[in-house]
């Protein structure tokens, strides 16, 4: 299976001949706005909800009468909300970190090195790819209580930070990477770290992205492993943060919408820069089912 | 590309001394205790006050929703990551702490510091700190329900003010006139509000029971248990004096601690709540409510439910000793006298409730009901509990069969008849797991599982 | 030789620091999980450690609540060959050159990406029975077409838009505590929400993008051997489209089965606790809360297992029936 998608000319596509028709061109139209509209009138709900006064809530109409920029501010004095974005991103940045530097000497070492044992190893990291997360929490769960990393950065960070999806992955990369440059940095003396580092990752550029984007967005949203291990207030991550304003705080929900708004705003922002990269990503299996 | 990672990883270093830094540090110099408790805004000041007489310590709030509090806290404690002390908020509570080994037993130290549980406390409240007569916790407060009325909604009724003791049947004479419908008829505000979790209060009020007296079975499928639930459901289906479930979800309210029944009193929503003095702590902050207390109908004696927090020391913890103090301050005037005036419901020190202070807060002087408050709790019972099942299982069952009584889906005498017989496969498998248990349960019953 | 050598300590180099991990956060706990699920393990002691060999699997098999739940499971699965079918249909609307496609799919791509607790809360309030959007717009449509009036006059009890998260009705009629059907139960109601949640999150992600790409993948020539042939859009369709994103289809479904089994966990969580009564509960939901609200930690761990024992059955049909080319 080829590493990238063929790029494709709008003529050549399967069912472009008898699209042409009026009326059929007209009905793929409309159902892409049909669907566009679904999509968005929920988030639409969202931000204008998230702008009503608490009363205009109950009621029907959908533009808020009176616009209360002051919700934004007000999920900050209610719950520490700024403190829940801090903690998200840098948990998320340091996991991303660690997972693409380890996971991509793993895969250099599974990709390019030959050593004994190597294939077999391989399969046993495709094998626990199959395994439901749910299996692994509970004796993580008491290996931190163990290590008393309970309610922790690190009991956060470093169980997140070790993948074999992410070694899958770069591992593919790797392989569609011409051998004959390597051999040719050999013969001028390098050493396999010296390979990797300037030979190996900078071609890995994409595969880099593609699994830094999503390990960083797994995280960001990352929420049964958070919901056990965190229980202080200042080390709580977004997705809990938000579900204990929603549980303890009264059911306001327009600042519960605020909140979800300025949790969902960098994800738009990074889709939007990034959307080649994650839609070359998915199509590549980038993600796990 | 090396670089890029290099650059990156001083980021991240960086970010990690700035994460390490705006941690929550204790000041130099000072022992740290942390206490778990709930998020109640009250627990501040009591906090402030404990540091201020003592300032060698530096005591600190673990903030826990009560629900799920407790078995964290318990691993924790094991772990030897737990706080130094934690409050159990039922007798049940104290019973898993006390199994698991977590609580210390206190009976001598206490005693050694002047401070005499069972003669100083109300009565109601001693099996939430005393197991078997050994001393596990100090009770931090005692909760008796009472009936809050919202006088300005009353007058707009034309109502009077009702005043105990009254009959169910009186009750819901009232709670009828003071429904109001909205032009569509649907019920804006209703006569009565209630948590559903208040169900164990209802059974205690018709003379039910949930565990027989030594715990060892489940009797909440008898007549009088079943007759509450009956009537509680009744409240919302047969007499909609109650907001039913989807009636709840459709009152969006302001924020506060405390969230459901409180806010939506407090909006009005209702003219009459069933819910205990610590209510003030929410409602003091809602504007131009205007509130009386009367006591809650009953059926023959007065029974009410009696709850409340005890603090009980962590045994594991390398500060248990200096963890004292703080029990001895919640054996003491400051405490207490500073409970009663920020209504964390009612002191649990006995003589602390008969002084004028009580009676009348200079900073409230409009709560003229806190004898009320008081009286009641002369009739207050702890609630049952059974130390042969995990106290969570059993509610986990018990709520189960509630919420179906709850939404209507299911008729009360066969949801409370599959609750007992549930509750009591759960003891007999308790029981077979645990041959301590066993013995105990022989001992009482003569026999080694429930018929 | 020599260079065997280098390379093979070179390698451990490269491992070691992922190899660890994995050994202590993966490897590790899936035997040690298998380990405890022959044990009573409850975490805070309060019952005395022992093994218990088969005993949690037994006691397992006749847990109602766990039959009950492995519906519920089942049951939001129902929503996944509409979500694929919807997937399907838009990759194919899609990858005519229209203008503006890339907006399209970004638009249809966010919810997707942007799936987590801050949306379950949105859906949550979406499905309000009185001022969340989704009523309204069935109320407002009750209204204007008077059906209330109309079913009364027929003779029915009326009809009123559904409580959704509130209710424990469903579309099959499916009983909360028994395992059976009861012709007052049907209705929509909580696991109806969140499969509609579902298809909505879906039906733009991850299998439309794999879609399209399987459809830039058909070679023209069949296409256009076919319209020479003079066949239509629906021949086309069945004879080349369908059967050139088989392989496609095939992952998708497996891949969805998979994530079906193991999920509404989230959903549970965050939007209705388990609840009504237990019936959007599923497996997963189930372990956490033996695990982490009960502590029963051996018990938990058994189930994790079956579960894991479905999954690998399934993934086992895969390799055969799919062959490997699909992996890799």
């Amino acid at each position: 299976m080829s590493a990238f998608p063929r790029e494709r000319s709008g003529r050549h596509l399967a069912f472009s001949g008898w699209w042409y028709r009026r009326g059929r061109f007209t009905a793929s139209h409309v159902l892409l706005v049909l669907m566009a509209v679904t999509m968005l009138v929920p988030f639409m709900w969202m931000v204008l909800a998230s702008f009503k006064p608490l009363q205009e809530v109950e009621q029907l109409n959908p533009i808020p009468s009176v616009w209360r920029f002051e919700n934004y501010p007000n999920v900050f004095e209610q719950v520490s909300f700024a403190r829940y974005y801090f903690n998200s991103i840098f948990i998320a940045a340091w996991v991303t970190f660690l997972q693409c530097l380890t996971s991509a000497m793993a895969a250099y070492a599974f990709a390019r090195l030959q050593w004994r044992g190597r294939d077999t190893v391989f399969r046993l990291y495709l094998a626990t790819l199959m395994i439901p997360g749910v299996v692994l929490m509970i004796p993580n769960y008491t290996l931190m209580v163990k290590l008393h990393l309970l309610d922790s950065y690190l009991g956060l960070i470093v169980p997140a930070s070790f993948s074999a999806f992410g070694t899958f992955l770069l591992r593919q990369f790797m392989l569609t990477i011409p051998s004959a440059l390597d051999e040719a940095a050999a013969i001028d003396g390098a050493s396999p770290w010296q390979i990797f580092w300037d030979v190996i990752m900078p071609l890995s550029r994409a595969g880099l992205v593609t699994l830094g984007i999503f390990t960083f967005l797994g995280n960001y949203g990352s929420f049964f492993w958070p919901l056990i291990l965190i229980k202080s207030e200042h080390l709580r991550t977004l997705p809990i943060g938000m579900l204990y304003f929603d549980t303890v705080y009264g059911r306001q929900t327009n600042l519960i919408m605020a909140a979800s708004v300025m949790n969902i705003i960098p994800l738009v922002i990074l889709f939007v820069a990034a959307q080649r990269h994650i839609v070359r990503g998915v199509q590549l299996g980038a993600v796990k089912g | 590309m090396k670089s890029f990672f290099a650059i990156t990883f001083c980021v991240l270093v960086l970010l990690s001394v700035v994460a390490w830094q705006i941690k929550p540090d204790p000041p130099p110099g000072k022992i740290p205790l942390v206490w778990v408790s709930d998020d109640n805004p009250a627990r501040r000041q009591q906090i402030a006050l404990f540091n201020q007489l003592h300032p060698e310590y530096d005591l600190r709030l673990d903030p826990r929703a009560s629900t799920a509090g407790i078995e964290k806290v318990m691993l924790q404690s094991l772990a030897g990551v737990g706080p130094d002390l934690a409050d159990a908020f039922s007798p049940s509570d104290l019973d898993a702490f006390v199994r698991s080994g977590v609580a210390w037993d206190i009976t001598e130290e206490l005693a050694e510091r002047g401070v005499d549980l069972e003669g100083e406390v109300w009565p109601a409240i001693l099996p939430t700190g005393i197991r078997e007569d050994r001393v596990y916790g100090f009770p931090a407060n005692v909760a008796v329900d009472a009936i809050w009325i919202n006088k300005d909604l009353f007058d707009a009724a034309g109502e009077p003010y009702p005043e105990g003791p009254w009959t169910w049947d009186e009750f819901l004479e009232v709670a009828e006139r003071l429904n109001v419908r909205d032009a569509r008829g649907r019920i804006k505000q209703f006569g009565f509000l209630c948590d559903w979790w208040q169900w164990p209060q209802f059974i205690m009020l018709f003379g039910g029971h949930i565990y027989s007296e030594d715990g060892t079975r489940c009797v909440i499928d008898g007549p009088e248990a079943t007759e509450a639930i009956q009537f509680m459901r009744d409240l919302m289906y047969e007499h909609h004096v109650m907001p039913t479930p989807v009636d709840e979800a459709t009152m969006a309210t302001q924020g506060g601690w405390g969230s459901g029944t409180i806010t939506y009193f407090g909006a009005g929503k209702g003219a009459m709540a069933l819910g205990g003095r610590w209510w003030l702590c929410t409602l003091r902050d809602y504007e131009g409510l205007n509130l009386g207390v009367v006591e809650i109908p009953h059926v023959k004696e007065p029974r009410y439910r009696a709850y409340g927090r005890a603090t009980v020391i962590n045994r594991y913890s390398p500060r248990r000793e200096e963890a004292l103090d703080f029990l001895v301050y919640e054996a003491g005037k400051d405490y207490n006298d500073l409970i009663n005036r920020q209504a964390d419901a009612v002191a649990a020190v006995v003589r602390y409730n008969y002084t004028p202070e009580f009676l009348r807060n200079p900073e409230h002087p409009e709560e003229d009901y806190n004898e009320v408050w008081r009286d009641v709790v002369k009739y207050g019972r702890s609630d049952d509990w059974s130390s042969f099942v995990n106290g969570q299982t059993a509610m986990r069952i018990l709520n189960k069969q509630l919420d179906l009584i709850k939404s209507d889906q299911k008729p009360v005498p066969k949801a409370m008849r599959d609750a007992a017989r549930e509750v009591n496969e759960e003891i007999a498998k308790t029981l077979e797991m645990d041959p301590s248990l066993r013995i105990q349960y022989y001992r009482l019953t003569g026999r080694e599982r429930p018929e | 030789m020599r260079r065997q050598r280098h390379e093979r300590r070179a390698a451990l180099g490269f491992l070691l620091p992922n190899l660890i991990g994995f050994g202590v956060f993966t490897a590790g706990p899936v035997l040690f999980s298998l380990v405890i699920s022959i044990s009573n393990w409850h975490l805070h002691r309060t019952v005395a450690f022992q093994w218990v060999a088969l005993r949690n699997f037994v006691e397992l098999l006749q847990d109602r609540d766990f039959w009950l739940y492995s519906i519920n499971t089942a049951y939001l699965m129902l929503g996944i060959p509409f979500a694929i079918a919807g997937s399907l249909l838009l990759a194919i609307v899609l990858s005519q050159r229209l203008r503006g496609i890339v907006v399209y799919r970004t638009l249809f791509y966010l919810p997707t990406f942007t799936s987590g607790v801050a949306l379950m809360l949105l859906w949550k309030a979406l499905y309000n029975p009185e001022f969340g959007a989704l009523n309204a717009v069935i109320n407002w449509w009750l209204d204007s077409l008077h059906l209330n009036e109309l079913v009364r006059a027929l003779g029915g009890g009326g009809v009123s838009a559904p409580t959704w998260l509130l209710s424990t009705k469903n579309m099959l009629g499916l009983d909360v505590e028994q395992i059976r059907i009861i012709p007052g139960q049907w209705g929509l109601g909580a696991r109806d929400a969140l499969i509609i949640m579902g298809i909505w999150i879906a039906i733009g992600g991850n299998n439309m993008l794999l879609y399209l790409a399987g459809v830039s993948n058909i070679p023209p020539e069949l296409v256009e051997a076919a319209q020479l042939d003079g066949a239509g859009r629906w021949a086309i369709f069945r004879n080349v489209t369908w059967p050139q994103l088989a392989p496609t289809t095939f992952f998708i479904v497996v891949m969805s089965f998979i994530g079906g089994l193991q999920g509404g966990f989230e959903q549970a969580r965050v939007m209705t606790l388990g609840g009504p009564a237990g019936t959007t509960t599923t497996i997963s939901y189930y372990i956490y809360t033996k695990a982490f609200e009960e502590f029963q930690i051996g018990y938990a761990a058994a189930l994790s297992w079956v579960l894991f024992s479905a999954i690998f059955v399934i993934t086992m049909i895969n390799w055969r029936l799919g062959g490997k080319e699909l992996h890799y």
